[in-house]
Parts: C-alpha cells; structure tokens; sequence
C-alpha cells in the first residue's frame, strides 16, 4: 500500500513534511504558506487529534495495532479528501458521492496514457447538479508536452477524448467543459 | 401461552453486517476508516479485548437509528476497474439487503462516500 509516500495536499504540499513540521509550526515558527493555507491547517489539525488519540492508546495497550502510520496517514488523507465531494447519479435511497480528488487523479491518469503527454495538475469543479442528481463539473488539466510530440492538436484531441472517456466509464461523472493548458514542454531522455 | 419476544439489534451489530456487506462488494477495495472510525475502533477493540473478545471489523461505517429508521453511511475506496458510481449503487444494494437479510431492520438510506479511487495497474 502506497500510502505512505508522496501524499500532496491540494495545495501542493506534501503530507509527510505537514508531519515533520508539525511541532515547528506548534513553537510558532510557521512559514507564511502555512498560516494561510486552508488544506494544511486540515492537515495539522487531524494530525494533531490523531497523536493525542494515539498517545492514549500507547499508554491503554501493551503493543500499538500493526501498520499504525500508514493507516493513520491513510486516515488523514481521507479527511482532507471528505471535504470536498462531487454526488453521483443513484437511483437507490441515499447518497452516492466521490472525493474530488480521486477524480482528479483518475482524469491525470487517463491523459497520462497518452503518449508524449504528462499530466500535472488537474482542478475539479462542480457548477450544478443534472436530473438525476449527479454533478455537472467543469475540469481544467495542466499538461506539459513532449518536445518530440508531433501533432500538437490531434494529441490534444485525443487528450480530451481519452478524459471525458474516463470520466464517464471510470466515475460515471459528465464533463460540461474541460479546459487543456498546456504549459510546458520536457525533453524525452532515451 | 406465547412468550413475547423482543430483539434488540445493536447498532454495531448492523455496521459488522454493513461492513461485509459492502467489502464483498465488486469494485471496492477496502473501507476507509477516517480519523474517527479509526478512533473509535481501537478503543472498540481495546474495550473488547478486555473481555476476551476480537471485534468484528467495522470501520468505515456509520449507523444511525432514530425512531426505528436505520441509516447507513459506509466510506469507501474503489477501484479504476469498475465505474465509481456503479460501484456505489452496488453497494447500496448489498448493504441493505444484507442488513435486512442478517438483521430484519429495514435500511432507510444508504449513503456511499468514495474517497479513492484507486487506479489499475498497467
């Protein structure tokens, strides 16, 4: 299980340096990004509750359950996740919706299967509910392209149907616009 | 003479039945515990211990009743194989037919939060 590697916030900070900061930030000596951030202060916060449950429970159990910093970083990373969700269309009682930013990774996924195309950013937004009570949303994917891509419209042609393919097949979610920036160009080591 | 009977179904009870339910669920690849269920489960688990006992698993679940209406909330993490909302429907379905079939409480609702949708491997 990967989860204790490279977890990025939606604000581009990784989750282990919130960890590693945590006490710094506690002493006062936050830098300007962390006082303002909306998603790290989440971050510290769940973090923060997390070792004081978890400082009970070294003390209450003679051996602390196996795996315990994956999950709880496996349990951090939900949280951020639960604040922003997108509904999906059911037709059961209840609700069915997904974390914007399992979206979010499963449209950088799809672009990055396109050859000399690396997805890099993607930004999901809701602007409405459809008739069947699942959400209209808006994405705009940041690409850096090869500099050997030839083709540079039929690739992002392809980009863009390859995206809302998985939109729809992979989440069952239906784009009303999909914006494609292209905003650098990377040269292919061979 | 007949003995009245009543059974009383812990709330517990049906998040076990829940959990299963929804594990086994094509498409899903575990529950998601969250800060909270993660929480609650350890002392859950240490409560139990106590006594002798190793708790059925039910994290990532969350059971309400309120004047004998049952609603179900389970996180779960799904898989790029399968599509996510399809997958939740699913869920919805097994889990309060599981519930009505182990338990014989009528599931009102059954809400399904996909945190993660984990990728297929290439």
């Amino acid at each position: 299980m990967a989860v204790n590697q490279g977890y990025e916030l939606p604000c581009d900070r990784n989750l282990e340096l919130v960890w590693e900061r945590l006490d710094l930030v506690g002493e006062g000596l936050a830098d300007e990004h962390e006082l303002t951030c909306p998603h790290c202060r989440t971050a510290r916060e769940s973090l923060l509750a997390l070792r004081e449950a978890t400082a009970e429970l070294v003390l209450q159990t003679e051996q602390p359950p196996p795996d315990l910093a994956g999950r709880i970083m496996s349990a951090v990373r939900a949280e951020v996740r639960r604040g922003q969700m997108l509904s999906l269309p059911t037709t059961e009682a209840g609700v069915v919706e997904v974390s914007e930013q399992a979206v979010a990774v499963v449209l950088r996924y799809a672009a990055d299967a396109v050859g000399g195309v690396r997805a890099r950013r993607c930004r999901v937004r809701t602007v409405g509910l459809g008739d069947a009570g699942e959400s209209l949303v808006e994405v705009e994917l940041t690409l850096a392209v090869s500099v050997r891509a030839s083709g540079g419209s039929t690739m992002l042609d392809l980009v863009r149907t390859r995206v809302s393919a998985a939109a729809a097949a992979r989440v069952g979610l239906r784009l009303v616009k999909l914006d494609l920036l292209v905003d650098d160009i990377y040269e292919v080591e061979e | 003479m007949t003995v009245e009977t009543e059974f009383v179904i812990a709330d517990a009870v049906v998040a076990s039945v829940a959990a299963r339910a929804a594990a086994m669920t094509p498409g899903v690849v575990r529950l998601e515990p969250g800060l909270k269920g993660l929480v609650t489960a350890w002392s859950r688990a240490a409560r139990q211990r106590w006594k002798g006992l190793d708790p059925a698993p039910a994290e990532g679940v969350r059971v309400r009743t309120a004047g004998g209406v049952v609603s179900v909330q389970v996180d779960i993490v799904t898989s790029a194989a399968d599509q996510a909302a399809a997958v939740g429907q699913a869920v919805q379905r097994g889990v309060s037919r599981a519930v009505a079939t182990e338990t014989g409480l009528v599931v009102a609702s059954v809400s399904v939060s996909i945190l993660d949708i984990e990728p297929e491997v290439r």
